[in-house]
């Protein structure tokens, strides 16, 4: 049993954390956007992302071949909790998911094309998993791929794709074989952003950053920007979240955020008595530090599980996930209960404590037991898979 | 980082597992229920005898010298199995205030026979109408030449019938003291108070008792610091004890939830319950990681000031909370005493409520946090 991270882990935490307070940046680190900086469209965070491609700290566990350092998942562990902690943007989806795929099952064309850039931070990338009609159900997704001389032509719609106003690719699932079952009917598509056909609408949502639909309309695929093998797309999807388990979501946010509750807290006044002396905001704060350490103690389970190797830790990662989501709106919810009346004045302005930080939190988190597998569905991950309960729904 | 156990931490670990398993059964914990002495001859002989009594009491006293680790993997097995032992307030407590605070005389006359499992210690702390901290402690230890008077009424005495000393909290005029009291002095009334767990709990009455100074532990005044340092300690072990029970209660009614059926489908089914079951695993794990990293930096040395009462408290929340769910799953069975169910649902109350409840809890955290 040990709880501390190795000597080396801890020397590269260490340098990680120096790096990020000698380049600290207000313009990419905003605390207020809650773990999501990596959503911000700026050329200062493009830049960002190239100084820590620079260092060498994007795709460190990808195998040397292509670039990587074949090093253990926990050093990205340790990189994205430390970025998360900073407020900074998190090492993302393409060294994640697509840069993972791409080199257990894509085309030497597509490692070619595509992962020296990912290495570098050239390419953002949009991942179009969901639809109107595919939600919790994923596998349900229906953009139409049909098959034409020399490659694909896509009709349909996407929900929920974050960075699609500003990405560069398009990752799609798509259904090619419309007659199998439908875990086997899905393939992945590489498409320009740009690309005719392509129509994306944003969807404003209720905390910082819009989110998109897409409208593909006779888009062509050339036959070589399928990815892997035809109607292999929903297993790969799977996989990939397997091997994204150690960046999904981060719990620094939700520690930083307790910790400046608390340092609040300690120095705010109501009716001209310490707050810090009412015992319902003591034992609100007892519990939300005491639960945050239980999260912490998850996600040691899990990173733990992770690098056991063997079988994906899916159920510590789905508890943990269950856990830490709800407990991060739980301590929103309540900071601002704690800050009194004052807690309803909009973010970003003078008058609110601490600026209104819990109030623009407590909208920004709203989707964080929806999005990435609702706690619903984490549940039914748990029930059947951990506790070997029947198939329930 | 790594959560896996040494060969040896396994070993002591399935060793408790089987011990408890033959020695405590559910029809052997029914049947201590209420009883005035409370705990079966056969277990306790047992424990003694593969070094369980000594497990946490140093080599040279005659114990196994093991640190928090082994001892809370020892104590998710005594939760699982409900066993009835006087351990935490004898090998535990009294023990730890020993060593804490006792000089060489009181430690060799009593640890290695504790360690042995000949001896019991209990402490004698709370009282009637009286809270957890120290102000709670009244009962009064009037200076009287060399010796201290005791007077007042203790309660929730633990094992006291079997207990070849009390360690007594009490106040003098120097603030609380821990006494090592004979309970069949004269002066001692002991009078059995049922409890919600069957577990044997003491009203004791001093009268006028007298004890002499070389019974206290430690210097005058400190007793209240001593207590409070091993209970912390054995805050942790609470807190494993109630994972362990948790995790035992929540697998009975995942097996009761596959196999019985309502509407043509087995329970666990129907999601309403799966997820109740999802979130109960969740909070067990989490709280038995939880409860595991403390030990680990307790047996590193470090302070567990703020982990070993956040411990407590989300271990014995979960408990109470997984309990009370577990009974809604097995329905109204879970209301009869036939089924074992109500045994984990009524401990887990009374942890919850034992060696410092919620409010306190929250208070030592929140202080923690906040008075820093």
């Amino acid at each position: 049993m040990d709880f501390d991270f190795s000597p080396e882990e801890q020397k590269f935490a260490d340098e990680v954390e120096a790096w990020l307070v000698e380049n600290h940046d207000p313009e990419v680190m905003d605390p207020t956007r809650e773990n999501f900086s990596q959503l911000s469209d700026t050329p200062e965070r493009r830049a960002f992302m190239k100084k820590l491609a620079k260092k060498g700290w994007l795709g460190m566990s990808w195998p040397k071949e292509y670039g990587g350092q074949e090093i253990e998942g926990v050093y990205e562990f340790i990189l994205n909790e430390a970025l998360a902690r900073h407020a900074a943007p998190q090492i993302g989806k393409g060294v994640g998911i697509i840069g993972k795929t791409l080199i257990r099952h894509g085309s030497e064309k597509l490692k070619k094309e595509f992962l020296p850039r990912i290495l570098a931070a050239e390419i953002e990338f949009a991942v179009g998993y969901s639809e109107p009609e595919a939600g919790s159900d994923a596998a349900n997704m229906q953009l139409k791929a049909e098959k034409v001389d020399g490659g694909w032509k896509l009709n349909g719609q996407k929900m929920w794709t974050t960075s699609a106003h500003f990405a560069d690719w398009y990752w799609v699932g798509a259904r090619t074989d419309p007659d199998k079952p439908k875990h086997d009917g899905i393939s992945l598509f590489l498409i320009p952003m740009d690309h005719p056909g392509l129509e994306v609408q944003s969807l404003p949502t209720v905390g910082k950053d819009t989110t998109n639909q897409v409208f593909f309309e006779d888009v062509f695929v050339p036959d070589d920007y399928l990815v892997g093998k035809r109607g292999q797309g929903f297993q790969m999807i799977s996989e990939a979240l397997d091997l994204e388990r150690f960046t999904m979501f981060t719990l620094s946010p939700i520690t930083e955020r307790t910790r400046v509750l608390v340092d609040w807290v300690k120095t705010a006044e109501r009716d001209d008595k310490p707050l810090r002396e009412d015992p319902k905001v003591r034992s609100l704060i007892a519990n939300i530090v005491t639960d945050t350490a239980v999260s912490k103690a998850l996600s040691t389970r899990f990173v733990c599980a992770a690098m056991a190797g063997g079988k994906p830790p899916t159920i510590q990662s789905s508890q943990y996930k269950l856990f830490t989501t709800t407990l991060s709106q739980r301590v929103c919810d309540e900071a601002m209960d704690i800050t009194g009346p004052a807690a309803t004045i909009r973010e970003g302005q003078d008058e609110a404590p601490i600026r209104g930080r819990f109030e623009g939190a407590y909208r920004a988190t709203m989707n964080e037991t929806v999005g990435g597998g609702s706690s619903e569905i984490q549940k039914n991950i748990i029930a059947r898979r951990h506790l070997g309960l029947p198939k329930n729904f | 980082m790594d959560l896996e156990l040494t060969e040896e931490q396994q070993m002591i670990k399935d060793m408790a597992a089987a011990l408890l398993e033959e020695h405590s059964s559910k029809e052997i914990v029914r049947s201590v229920e209420n009883d005035p002495k409370g705990y079966p001859d056969a277990l306790w002989k047992h424990m003694a005898e593969s070094g369980l009594t000594g497990l946490l009491i140093p080599e040279s006293h005659g114990g196994g010298g093991q640190t928090l680790v082994e001892a809370v993997l020892v104590y998710e097995e005594i939760g699982r199995t409900m066993a009835p032992t006087p351990h935490f307030v004898s090998a535990v407590l009294g023990a730890g205030m020993l060593l804490e605070a006792g000089s060489e005389d009181q430690q060799s006359e009593w640890l290695s026979k504790i360690a042995s499992g000949d001896a019991i210690l209990s402490p004698a702390w709370l009282e009637p109408d009286r809270g957890f901290g120290p102000l709670g402690v009244k009962l009064a230890a009037r200076a009287d030449g060399d010796d201290y008077l005791l007077s007042g009424v203790k309660r929730h005495v633990n094992y006291a019938s079997s207990a070849d000393r009390l360690v007594v909290l009490a106040r003098s005029d120097t603030g609380i003291e821990l006494l090592l009291v004979d309970p069949s002095d004269a002066g001692v009334t002991l009078r059995q108070v049922l409890s919600a767990s069957g577990e044997p709990h003491y009203q004791v009455e001093f009268d006028q008792v007298r004890v002499p100074g070389s019974a206290r532990l430690g210097a005058p005044g400190t007793g209240w610091d001593t207590f409070s340092r091993v209970l912390h300690d054995g805050l942790l072990l609470q807190a494993a004890q109630a994972i362990g029970g948790a995790a035992k209660a929540l697998e009975e009614t995942v097996e009761y939830a596959k196999v019985r059926k309502q509407f043509d489908k087995p329970l666990g089914a129907f999601q309403a319950l799966a997820h109740y079951m999802a979130d109960a695993s969740t909070h067990i794990d989490g709280g038995r990681a939880l409860v595991h990293e403390a030990a680990w930096n307790r047996a590193q040395g470090r302070p567990i000031t703020r982990f070993a009462p956040m411990a407590k408290l989300f271990a014995t929340n979960t408990y109470q909370d997984v309990t009370r769910t577990c009974a809604q799953i097995w329905g109204g069975v879970a209301f009869t005493i036939e089924y074992d169910i109500q045994m984990f649902f009524r401990r887990a109350k009374e942890m919850q409520l034992s060696w410092w409840d919620v409010p306190y809890l929250e208070e030592l955290i929140a202080g923690e946090v906040l008075d820093g």
